[in-house]
């Protein structure tokens, strides 16, 4: 089984939260697994680890429809930091807006991370794909 | 010798003669002369006698000279008119000559007369001239002479005369066939009249009148005339005959011309009018009549646009007036609005055409106006109806969005939980996933309770707007949310006047106050007491109701759009759902009105709410 020391889940539905910690327990051997409700307070806890040089997350599962700041609005804070590793964000949504897909595609060409797409559900095989360090 | 005596004697009396009067023998030789021809012929006086007559005039014709022969043979004949210049002044004069007997009856010589016709000539050839004249002027003026001689009964037409009635050089007329030429009716009822009168009065007349000529073509014509006296008795009439017709044809057509112009000017269904360099106006049509309220064009002729309009719009007017008469290049169809000295606004689509003379420069202009208020009215109207359209369909689009959004989010997660649970061994971990579909289950219930109150906002038509009053609602509002209240230390301020009524859907607006209340309540800023304080205004559409609070603020930059979704949440609440903006932003919209908002984070927000108290 791979190992992966940090994944971190933002989202703000705890069934959804749960289903991604159960599949990983199956696929994976990560040391912490983090989640976060909503965009503001993962970014925060993000900011203080980066910036006190703790350990920040090798992959991040992402929603993009959470209250007070959504899955865009971390992106555009998360992306700011000079973090130098490349870092997997998994966009982990039920919107089939053709929209968000567009703008995916704008975050996906503007850093040097590896931004992902997936609609849900999401099943294991899907979640062993997406889970490796970038 | 035998002769010279005689001559003496005969010689004094011929002196005397006043008449230019010369005698010559056979031989052409002046013999005896009167004083006044001596004196007439001047200088060649004293020497002439004897002399040949052809030598001192050496002018004459010598066709004379055969003439004179025949008369030394007793056959006196004209000579004719002879030039003779004196002092610089033409005279001409008229010889003629007769035998000369002497006791014995022979013919010894001729006596020549000469008589000065100068003035005679002249006098002829002025008549000539004015006869030509005559001729030239009614031929041209189309004006014949007549006469009538009672006596003899006879009519004279002159050739023109003729030739208006279209008849032969040879026609003869006659009084009652004259007559019978006017056209049956008026024309020869009138002729007819005058002739009498003027038998019976003296009165001369002078008549426009139709007659059918010879070829039976109607003509206009001016018949003139006037009774002859001759001794105080009637003895005839005389007058002149013109045809007018193409004048009055021409007349009659430039009239018909004119009133068809007039009559489609003033039935146009545009405001037409002409203004002169002044800009006052010197034609308007009864539209404009009608559209400037006036019931006689006289009210707006040499009226200017400061007499009919307010200043502003009459400077304006007066300054693209000016612009087209000097520029000379027409204002067509722009839209302009004015507004009258009641106040009363228009719009109109204006067209201004320079009126130019014959030099090209201009001496005013014509306008053309269409009202087009009720136009740009109903255009405004179907504007808002596209824009509530519009908007209606966004909404619908977005609410779709909303459901499949929703709902896909719920059914992911059973179908991710009911996978977890076909392949789940251990029961205690079982127990946990049912728990969890069971949490599913009842958030997809909410959901969709949530998306059916929205549902039903959009589509209930039934519930019908009625007048509330205002302040009341917002003391029942307040007394129902008092707990609420009183747990957060808040306080309503309600500037409301007491007996403001306003026409809403009652149980909407019972619901927009709850929200509003409970938002500026539960979003308080940690550092003070909660305050909302309402109060309404209003403007030409609707009435607007103001609810600021004291609390946290929204940074609009960032959640503007986001503000009124569904689901959308903006702080760290735990009684924050998502949906009470929603819910209350389709409420208001659903009674035709609209919410605006302006906050500032950490100092407040004052939301609007838009009532449009149409139906």
């Amino acid at each position: 089984m791979k190992k992966i020391k940090f994944i971190g889940i933002v989202d703000d539905d705890p069934i959804t939260v749960f289903g991604i910690r159960k599949m990983l327990n199956t696929v994976v051997d990560c040391e912490i697994v983090e989640a976060y409700q909503n965009g503001k307070v993962a970014f925060e806890a993000l900011h203080k680890k980066f910036s006190e040089n703790e350990d920040i997350p090798e992959v991040i599962f992402l929603d993009i429809n959470m209250p007070i700041m959504d899955g865009w609005q971390f992106l555009d804070e998360f992306l700011k930091l000079p973090i130098n590793k490349r870092i997997r964000i998994n966009i982990v949504t039920s919107s089939i807006d053709p929209f968000d897909k567009k703008k995916w595609e704008y975050y996906k060409e503007n850093t040097h991370h590896l931004i992902t797409f997936n609609n849900k559900p999401i099943n294991k095989q899907d979640i062993e794909e997406i889970t490796q360090v970038a | 010798m035998l002769i010279g005596p005689r001559i003496q004697s005969t010689s004094y009396l011929i002196k005397q003669l006043p008449t230019l009067t010369v005698f010559i023998d056979r031989e052409f030789k002046i013999m005896h002369a009167s004083d006044k021809w001596l004196y007439t012929f001047g200088e060649r006086s004293n020497t002439i006698f004897g002399q040949c007559l052809f030598k001192v005039f050496p002018e004459l014709s010598i066709k004379w000279k055969s003439v004179l022969n025949e008369c030394f043979e007793g056959k006196s004949n004209p000579m004719g008119v002879q030039i003779y210049e004196q002092n610089e002044q033409k005279k001409w004069y008229e010889w003629s000559n007769t035998c000369w007997f002497d006791e014995n009856e022979n013919i010894i010589g001729a006596i020549i007369q000469i008589n000065d016709v100068t003035e005679a000539l002249k006098n002829e050839l002025e008549l000539e001239k004015t006869k030509v004249q005559l001729k030239q002027q009614s031929e041209i003026s189309k004006t014949g002479r007549w006469e009538y001689d009672i006596i003899n009964d006879e009519i004279t037409w002159c050739d023109i005369t003729r030739s208006i009635h279209e008849v032969s050089q040879d026609y003869v007329p006659r009084l009652d066939t004259g007559i019978q030429f006017y056209k049956e009716g008026y024309s020869r009822n009138a002729i007819s009249m005058a002739i009498f009168e003027a038998q019976e009065k003296g009165k001369p007349w002078s008549i426009k009148l139709q007659i059918i000529t010879a070829t039976g073509k109607e003509k206009w014509v001016l018949a003139a005339g006037k009774p002859l006296y001759e001794k105080r008795e009637l003895v005839g009439f005389t007058g002149t005959f013109q045809d007018i017709n193409e004048q009055v044809v021409a007349n009659i057509e430039t009239k018909k011309n004119e009133k068809l112009l007039r009559t489609l000017v003033d039935n146009l269904p545009l405001n037409v009018y002409v203004k002169d360099i002044n800009s006052k106006k010197i034609l308007v049509n009864k539209a404009e009549c009608e559209h400037l309220g006036v019931k006689n064009e006289d009210e707006l002729l040499g009226k200017d646009n400061f007499d009919i309009y307010d200043y502003e719009t009459a400077k304006r007017f007066t300054e693209q007036d000016i612009k087209v008469m000097t520029s000379l290049v027409p204002i067509l169809g722009e839209e302009v609005i004015s507004t009258d000295k009641k106040g009363r606004q228009t719009t109109y689509l204006t067209s201004k055409i320079p009126l130019l003379d014959g030099q090209g420069s201009s001496t005013g202009l014509i306008g053309i106006s269409l009202d087009i208020t009720n136009i740009k009215q109903k255009e405004k109207e179907l504007r808002n109806l596209i824009d509530v359209t519009s908007l209606q369909n966004k909404k619908l689009i977005n609410f779709a969005h909303i459901v499949s959004h929703n709902l896909r989010s719920h059914t992911a997660n059973f179908s991710m939980l009911l996978n977890f649970l076909q392949h789940e061994e251990d029961e205690e971990e079982k127990e946990t996933i049912l728990n969890m579909l069971n949490s599913a289950s009842n958030n997809l219930l909410d959901t969709i309770e949530n998306l059916n109150e929205v549902l039903a906002i959009n589509t209930n038509i039934n519930l019908k707007k009625k007048d509330v009053n205002l302040f009341d609602s917002i003391l029942t509002v307040e007394s129902n949310l008092k707990d609420f209240i009183t747990e957060n230390k808040g306080e309503i301020v309600n500037k409301i006047p007491q007996k403001q009524s306003l026409k809403v859907i009652p149980q909407y607006l019972e619901s927009i106050l709850i929200n509003f209340i409970t938002n500026g309540i539960k979003y308080k800023h940690p550092d003070r007491n909660p305050v909302l304080s309402l109060k309404l205004s209003s403007n030409e559409d609707y009435k607007i109701l103001t609810v600021t609070d004291n609390g946290l603020g929204i940074d609009l930059n960032k959640y503007g759009n986001k503000l009124f979704g569904m689901y959308k949440t903006f702080h760290s609440h735990e009684n924050a759902r998502g949906i009470g903006l929603y819910v209350t932003k389709n409420q208001v919209e659903a009674m035709g009105g609209k919410i605006e908002v302006e906050s500032e984070v950490g100092a407040g927000t004052t939301f609007k709410i838009f009532f449009n108290e149409k139906n």
